[in-house]
């Protein structure tokens, strides 16, 4: 059965090389190479084409190869550039099977920011590629959405009591979320490693309120963090931050078929979208470009990393290490805007998220708008988010006038845990002069 | 994963007896005056016709999901053999609670009400008390060897809270002294139907019938080591390595109430529900969540959000008295602290096999790895084809729901990942059903 590639489905994520993949999309699947025909494939082979594909597989990062810690970091069996064995998520959406099955060992982390829109149903079909490094460990994956609402155990992905995805064999998940808000997803097969590991990213619902224009404060807002009825959750930007951490020893071990005693966990690198200061500022990998494809950016939900003719991420110049780390955490803004910083926290600490000299309104725990039942306002002025493993807080910001003295004025975002010297889970907020950055198109840019 | 499945396998042959032990065993524990319900699920209310406990201290084991077994204390209802935790006190509002300790340990002792107001002891206020302007204990003590000392005092609000030690507590309450105390409400006006309220004020209710209970703890064995050994322990040295939930890991966590091969562990956390029905079962389980370690533990139930209604037996209602509880997916309770939680389940996109079937193609058998406790169909009340072999631990097509704690080292039990606290929720499908009760 010949799958319909509408024009949406093909750019939403996948990025120019898609582009010159197309015509091979278009045709039937498993013709050009028999070897992977199983029947997985025929069962996806007869229903819609999923909004979004994920491949669960291992991979490497970089961390900050200083201070060493030997003989766990950086691992010595790591490629060149980089140092950290994971596990991890990526995106593969519109890519052929060939370039989908050569992702294998092409693991990101933080995996794939994604978004769905409350009350739509959207479905995610995940393919377990296995793991390059450790074809000893043939261990089954799950898309575990965290959070989600009276969700039925087939499609929550905890493995005692649903399914989970052996190696070469996929499965559909579907959604329709009911409530906005900040949640995040992670595999749920042997958790504790799996989760560590890296397969850990964000997910958001937008609010059935965006659209049309609530004035709040005296300005117009179109998008909203909640239903909230009065524009409060207005914001102009976005920026979502998922927590993660690195225990140097656990990774080293699963790179060298070694077991760790998990109740001596500690914490060696506190990780934003699965970076490191000061790599958190660097910019995201590139993205295909939609004004000169002319899409629509609002019709993306994923972030749209462009992939190579080969369907690995693409890198920027210079940042080749961070290829598989393609999520930027650099927050900017212009003066007098209301930005939303969406945290997840999916390491196993809590956390801290302070703010130098800005004041941060938080207005949701755990997608639930700071609102008592009968409509008191329980959101509250904080320099510090703090926030638990598995928690989310949602917080906005207005940005203060610019001081005029550079062309930006330059805030921290960190935690106040402090890992790793001075502190690895640390981000900018730059504040331009107003009127300066054109609108935000796709989050965290 | 080795031991993890020797673990289940044992778990599963007693599966098949714990009916007919579950009987002989509640009638053991029955006594006239002070009395533990025993039903297989919910909360097993230790009960007292004029509020008066008496809880002596003995020691014991208690079993760990690795396997090993780890010396602890606790209190239990006087003639009663060692149980871990302590017993779960169950009072009402307005009465006067009076708990008497008998110490048999080798080390003074007391008891700390959090909380509570105006508690007395022998008749006095509890004070702390020092020796020569040193701090030795929170509370007067029941002295070592034998000694007894009478706590009482009003239980003025409704809620859930704890009973602890209150002499060296880093160690005492480390060693398991402890227990919770649950103070039910005495209010003119009535709850709707089928309901009981939370709390003396506010409307926050919950279905009458099974309430749960998630109370989380750790322990380290090294400390209980040399308590056993009757050698010091640096408590610099502190660290746990079991976690649990009513006393219990995962999946002794699930075993029922009284569970014939968890002889020490009476309590279960297995919390079994119905789906939310705007008529036939309207109102939400109840959950008493209480944190008995020394962190805050971010509790993660799947599929629901908690509606935290209250904390440390204070409804969250403001000074006007606008309610301002709120939904919460991850419950971090704190140490020491108690949050009242209620939750269902709704079947909101009402899959059926025929009538509304899941929008997406179900993979071969083959292509799938199936969960034991998976009916092996997506839709609730249907058991499913699982691939010969697979364990099937559903009776009757309902949904297990897992709930645990997302410090995920935590879910370890020294070296056996996925055991710990953990534990499911079960959702039967809508009355009537053909599950067994």
């Amino acid at each position: 059965m010949r799958k319909t590639l509408s024009r949406r489905n093909l750019f939403k994520i996948a990025g120019g090389a898609a582009l010159a993949a197309a015509g091979a999309s278009m045709l039937p699947r498993f013709t050009s190479k028999g070897g992977w025909l199983s029947p997985s494939w025929s069962a996806d082979a007869q229903q819609a084409a999923p909004n979004l594909s994920m491949a669960a597989t291992d991979g490497w990062i970089a961390l900050p190869p200083d201070p060493a810690m030997a003989p766990y970091h950086p691992d010595s069996l790591a490629p060149a550039g980089l140092t950290t064995y994971i596990f991890g998520f990526r995106n593969v959406t519109g890519l052929t099977p060939e370039q989908m099955m050569a992702q294998k060992m092409r693991a990101q982390h933080s995996a794939p920011l994604f978004w769905a829109n409350q009350d739509t149903q959207f479905t995610l079909q995940l393919t377990n590629l296995g793991l390059a490094m450790r074809p000893d460990l043939v261990d089954a994956h799950t898309l575990h959405w965290h959070g989600f609402r009276h969700v039925i155990p087939f499609f929550d992905g905890e493995p005692m009591g649903s399914v989970s995805v052996p190696i070469e064999r996929n499965f559909t998940y579907a959604f329709r979320p009911r409530d906005p808000g900040t949640y995040m997803y992670h595999c749920h097969v042997e958790d504790i490693e799996h989760v560590h590991m890296g397969m850990t990213g964000m997910v958001f619902v937008r609010s059935a309120q965006d659209g049309a224009a609530i004035n709040f404060n005296g300005r117009d807002y179109t998008r909203f963090a909640y239903n909230d009825g009065d524009g409060s959750t207005g914001f102009d930007r976005q920026f979502s931050l998922l927590l993660s951490e690195v225990w140097n020893e656990a990774h080293w071990d699963d790179a060298h078929i070694q077991l760790p005693q998990w109740t001596d966990y500690r914490v060696d690198f506190g990780l934003l979208n699965g970076r490191v200061y000061p790599d958190t500022i660097a910019p995201n990998s590139p993205m295909i470009d939609w004004a000169a494809n002319n899409i629509d950016p609002a019709t993306f939900n994923a972030m749209p990393v462009l992939t190579d003719g080969a369907g690995d991420l693409m890198a920027n110049a210079g940042l080749e290490s961070l290829r598989y780390q393609p999520l930027s955490s650099l927050i900017t803004c212009n003066a007098g805007e209301r930005v939303l910083l969406r945290f997840a926290n999916l390491g196993f600490t809590e956390a801290a998220m302070t703010a130098t000299g800005l004041k941060m309104q938080i207005i949701g725990r755990d997608a639930t708008l700071m609102r008592g039942r009968t409509g008191a306002d329980t959101s509250y002025l904080s320099s510090t988010a703090t926030f638990n493993a598995g928690e989310s807080v949602d917080a906005i910001f207005t940005a203060p006038p610019h001081s005029g003295n550079s062309p930006y004025d330059t805030y921290l975002l960190y935690n106040r845990a402090m890992t790793h010297g001075n502190g690895s889970q640390m981000t900018e907020i730059r504040v331009y002069p107003a009127n300066t950055l054109g609108p935000q198109a796709l989050p965290n840019t | 994963m080795t031991i993890f499945k020797l673990k289940w396998m044992r778990w599963g042959a007693a599966l098949s007896i714990v009916l007919a032990l579950l009987m002989t065993t509640s009638a053991v524990n029955v006594q006239p005056a002070v009395a533990q319900s025993a039903a297989a699920d919910g909360i097993v209310c230790t009960t007292s016709a004029n509020a008066t406990f008496t809880l002596r201290t003995e020691t014991g084991y208690i079993g760990m999901s690795d396997d090993n077994t780890v010396f602890m204390w606790g209190f239990s209802v006087a003639g009663q053999p060692f149980q871990h935790p302590s017993p779960t006190l169950c009072v009402n509002q307005g009465d006067t609670v009076t708990v008497i300790v008998q110490n048999t340990l080798a080390e003074d002792i007391s008891l700390v009400f959090p909380g509570q107001e105006n508690v007395l002891a022998n008749g006095v206020l509890a004070a702390p008390q020092f020796t020569g302007g040193a701090l030795t204990s929170l509370a007067p003590v029941a002295a070592a060897n034998g000694g007894a000392m009478t706590y009482s005092f009003v239980a003025s609000r409704a809620g859930t809270f704890i009973y602890q030690s209150g002499t060296n507590p880093e160690r005492q309450v480390r060693m398991g002294l402890f227990g919770a105390l649950i103070v039910r409400p005495v209010r003119p006006d009535s709850p709707p139907a089928g309901a009981s309220f939370v709390y003396g004020a506010g409307s926050a209710v919950y279905k009458t019938g099974p309430e749960f209970m998630i109370m989380l703890s750790e322990v380290d064995p090294y400390l209980s080591q040399a308590v056993e050994r009757g050698q010091p322990f640096d408590m610099s040295l502190y660290k746990p390595r079991y976690w649990l939930i009513n006393g219990r890991g995962f999946p002794d966590s699930i075993a029922p109430n009284f569970a014939a091969w968890l002889p020490t562990q009476p309590y279960g956390a297995l919390a079994r529900i119905n789906p939310y029905d705007p008529t036939a079962n309207p109102h939400p389980a109840l959950v008493r969540y209480l944190n008995m370690g020394t962190i805050e533990f971010p509790f993660h139930p799947h599929g629901n959000n908690g509606r935290v209604v209250g904390r440390d037996g204070y409804p969250l209602v403001n000074n006007d008295g606008a309610d301002l509880s709120f939904d919460k997916f991850a419950v971090n309770v704190g140490p020491g602290q108690t949050w009242d939680v209620t939750f269902d389940w709704r079947d909101n996109e009402g899959y059926n096999e025929t009538t509304n079937p899941v929008p997406v193609t179900i993979p071969n058998l083959q292509n799938m790895v199936f969960g034991m406790f998976f009916s092996g169909s997506p839709y609730l009340g249907t058991d499913g084809v699982k691939p010969v072999g697979d364990t099937a631990m559903t009776q009757c097509g309902e949904y297990y729901i897992i709930a645990h704690n997302h410090a995920l080292f935590q879910l370890d039990s020294w070296g056996v990942p996925m055991t710990g606290p953990a534990t499911f929720t079960r959702v039967d499908p809508p009355l009537p059903n053909n599950c067994p009760q």
